[in-house]
């Protein structure tokens, strides 16, 4: 026995097993995201229930959402009746009725003991609508402008899906013409305010310019009068046509196809189908705007604002970083001074990230930005331009909060160039800064390269600061459009990390955002992950081109 | 005992204590040099001929490498370095506060003990002392890049693969890349600071051989503490020993009749 401790061996378990549990820890989280996350695409079988509860029969028509057992007990304790075979504990089903401007509660608990009948009837359709959840029914009737068509007449959906795709194909072209085009006339229209108002202001403002400012104030109202009546003849033909559907009330819907999002039939998909349905809501979750309160729809906006933010985060702290790197430790000299500040921005790193939006807010926003604002936009006050939180604000933020990371990393790396190599080229009579352009500082990059990764990987799943310094629950605006000047930074943003958080906990229907939180947060994962991919791919290029003998 | 390459096509001796202005490539005056409080160089005094190879000897920690480094001031790097006395090079000491470092650098180029190329093409090192110097026209760095290779005595292997990495070749021949990158800027003195103390026997005699037609056009100082190396390519040899020049003649006369105990019980083998 004490040879077996003196050999090391309990000493290896040990370590392997404390890398195992990590691995467990990191694959079960991932697991446990992905699998709830990613099931919500998956096209559930949709039930039609006879109920019996209180001596009434009633039919409800739902997905199976979720199951619990709950003890009998407790169950009689609340003065509801169960057989005596029953046992210890009683099933009960959460099923998902949607319809909800219908029925007062679209989930609904239903102990299995209630459940007189099941069946998955196969002609059972899912609507999914712009506004109000899903709708499930039997589809009556299609009107096509106008005409009847009765089910028989499409045994097969055709002319269902062919309607479909000529109103989606409509509200595409609407989507378009509202944000593109009519936000752009209103985006210039805004741009003309301010600049009337600035030349108000610095009393410059002469009958010749309010002339002009008039002239393409009218063109662009013009142009904005030809826009909305494309517009509304484009939603009025995607309303042409409208979907009968009986609901579990027994009664008839008529649904407009332009409030339609897509139409299925999930007890009559094979595999096939299914796993083709699966990709289809996936990409439609990755590329569709938020609805109802970010419940349903997708996730762009906030896949773009982190992605966005993050990189501007990049661009800004990585010469930050690097600079400062490069002066504490090639000029500063080695005192206690320089001690200090390399011990001081150590422990910059150890500041918990809210201090950090705190700082955000009251520096950046509210004294850089409002003194930007009194300097260059005086004419939009008083709404703030710069002065409210913004994605600049939150890069700024994120990028003091991540140069320690990328100070240490890069002054790691630089101590680590042979000084043979320094010399070589000092020999050569380059003076240090050409030594340091020329060869150290290439040589360095890949160190550079991982602060960055460990910088992007830290700020991508930072929250918290964000909520003080421009993250939204919903932007209206990308801050990437094709307006000039393209980037608008002062604009505020989406973010997957906020996504989660208001989604999850600041939802109306807890129930509906539950997968949502899951999937939203596989995405993050899956966003951060890319990113690092992508910066880990670079960083080994790199170390391919600049590695040295001794490596 | 050691045994000297007696077929000497060598000049006529020179009288290194009296030479003439035109003769001198540099001349070191009553040079101390300390670590901090320890010192390393004792009153140096010596004049290095021009066009010819210059030998240091002794053992380790004796300050040759020292005092070959004080040449192009590659000690300014060492922050407790600090200088007395004089180094001339065309009658100006370069320790002077006017003399701009760089342009001296440019002029008295050094080769390292380890070779220590860039991590960028073979063409990249050889033209990274003329790209310092603002000169991009492709046609000189062409003609400079065959120049310096041919003169390293490296041309002929490298020719068909100049854009490749610098680091794909063996250690001899990046100790030539190394010297031809040194040539490549037309120094007037090259200082070799053990050049071929992590080679192989053969890469070393390439490079001995190099170094002897070098000083056709360079004035070249080795630092070596191979004795045999110092008496098979030098023509002045100075032997130094803690700290001090201990005696500094023509190669011959030094590893024959030298005139100092302490140098010949070095060449003897009887320390060091």
């Amino acid at each position: 026995m004490n040879k077996w401790f003196k050999s090391g061996a309990p000493w290896i378990w040990m370590t392997a097993g404390a890398v195992s549990m990590s691995l467990v820890a990191v694959i079960g989280l991932l697991l446990l995201i992905a699998s709830r996350g990613l099931v919500y695409f998956w096209p559930s079988p949709v039930y039609e229930l006879t109920v019996e509860q209180f001596g009434e029969r009633g039919t409800i028509i739902g997905e199976r959402y979720d199951r619990e057992l709950v003890p009998t007990e407790r169950l009689t304790a609340q003065g509801i009746d169960i057989p005596e075979e029953q046992g210890d504990f009683v099933e009960r089903f959460l099923f998902k009725t949607g319809n909800r401007e219908f029925v007062p509660l679209d989930f609904r608990w239903i102990l299995e003991t209630d459940i007189v009948e099941s069946v998955q009837p196969k002609n059972i359709v899912v609507v999914e609508r712009l506004t109000n959840g899903n709708f499930y029914g039997y589809v009556e009737a299609l009107v096509r402008d106008g005409e009847t068509i009765p089910l028989a007449a499409d045994p097969e959906h055709d002319k269902l899906y062919e309607l479909l795709a000529r109103s989606r194909g409509l509200y595409d072209q609407s989507e378009r013409l509202l944000k593109r085009d009519i936000g752009g006339v209103n985006y210039q229209l805004e741009r003309l305010r301010l600049r009337e108002r600035k030349w108000e202001m610095n009393d410059n403002l002469t009958d010749v310019r309010v002339a002009e400012l008039e002239e393409r104030r009218e063109q662009l109202h013009a142009d904005y009068l030809v826009l909305e009546e494309e517009l509304f003849d484009l939603r009025r033909q995607a309303g042409r046509d409208q979907l009968i559907i009986r609901d579990m009330r027994g009664e008839s819907v008529t649904i407009g196809f332009d409030k339609v999002v897509d139409v299925f039939f999930p007890n009559e998909m094979h595999l096939g189908q299914k796993i083709a349905h699966w990709f289809h809501q996936l990409s439609k979750f990755i590329v569709d705007d938020p609805r109802e309160a970010n419940t349903e729809g997708g996730v762009f906006p906030a896949i773009f604002g982190t992605v966005f933010m993050v990189m501007l985060m990049a661009v800004i702290v990585t010469p930050l970083g690097v600079v400062a790197a490069i002066y504490l430790h090639e000029y500063a000299g080695n005192n206690a001074a320089t001690r200090m500040i390399r011990i001081a921005v150590i422990n910059l790193a150890g500041v918990p990230s809210i201090v950090y939006g705190v700082f955000g807010l009251g520096f950046f926003v509210y004294m850089l930005g409002g003194s930007i604002d009194a300097l260059f936009y005086p004419e939009s006050l008083p709404s703030p331009t710069f002065g409210s939180p913004g994605v600049l604000w939150s890069a700024l933020t994120l990028a003091i909060l991540t140069l320690p990371v990328v100070i240490v990393s890069t002054e790691e790396g630089l101590s680590r160039i042979p000084s043979a190599v320094r010399q070589g080229s000092l020999a050569l009579g380059a003076t240090k800064f050409e030594t340091l352009w020329r060869i150290v500082i290439p040589m360095a990059s890949p160190a550079i390269m991982t602060g960055l990764i460990l910088a992007v990987a830290r700020a991508a799943g930072e929250v918290a600061p964000l909520m003080l310094v421009g993250v939204v629950k919903l932007a209206p605006t990308l801050p990437l459009d094709g307006n000039f000047p393209y980037f608008h930074l002062e604009r505020k943003f989406m973010h997957l990390g906020f996504h989660i958080y208001d989604v999850g906990f600041q939802s109306p229907n807890v129930e509906a955002a539950r997968p949502l939180v899951y999937a939203t947060a596989f995405l993050l994962v899956t966003v951060i992950i890319g990113l690092n991919l992508a910066a880990i791919s670079i960083r080994n290029r790199l170390r391919e081109k600049f590695k040295t003998l001794d490596q | 005992m050691i045994t000297l390459n007696t077929d000497n096509n060598r000049e006529t001796v020179l009288d290194l204590a009296n030479l003439s202005a035109e003769q001198t490539a540099l001349e070191v005056k009553n040079l101390d040099l300390y670590y901090g409080s320890k010192q390393a160089l004792f009153d140096v005094s010596m004049k290095v001929p021009k066009g010819q190879v210059t030998a240091f000897i002794g053992p380790s920690g004796c300050g040759k490498s020292t005092l070959l480094r004080c040449i192009n001031r590659m000690n300014d790097l060492v922050d407790i370095c600090r200088i007395d006395g004089e180094i001339q090079l065309h009658g100006q000491n370069i320790y002077d506060k006017s003399v701009d470092v760089a342009a001296l650098r440019r002029n008295v180029g050094m080769v390292f003990q380890r070779p220590n190329p860039f991590p960028k093409s073979i063409y990249e090192n050889v033209v990274y002392g003329l790209r310092l110097q603002g000169i991009k026209d492709r046609r000189v760095l062409d003609e400079a890049v065959e120049r310096s290779l041919r003169g390293a005595a490296l041309w002929d292997e490298v020719k068909d693969r100049l854009h490749e990495n610098a680091f794909g070749l063996s250690g001899g021949q990046q100790q030539r890349l190394v010297i031809a990158r040194a040539i490549a800027i037309e120094p007037e003195v090259l200082l070799l600071d053990e050049p071929t103390s992590a080679l192989d026997p053969i890469s070393t005699l390439t490079i001995e051989e190099l170094i002897n037609d070098l000083k056709s056009r360079y004035t070249v100082v080795i630092v070596t503490h191979n004795m045999q190396q110092a008496a098979r390519v030098s023509d002045q040899t100075a032997f130094m020993y803690m700290g001090n020049l201990i005696e500094y003649a023509d190669t011959n006369t030094l590893f024959t009749t030298p005139s100092e105990k302490q140098t010949e019980d070095y060449i003897t083998g009887r320390y060091g």
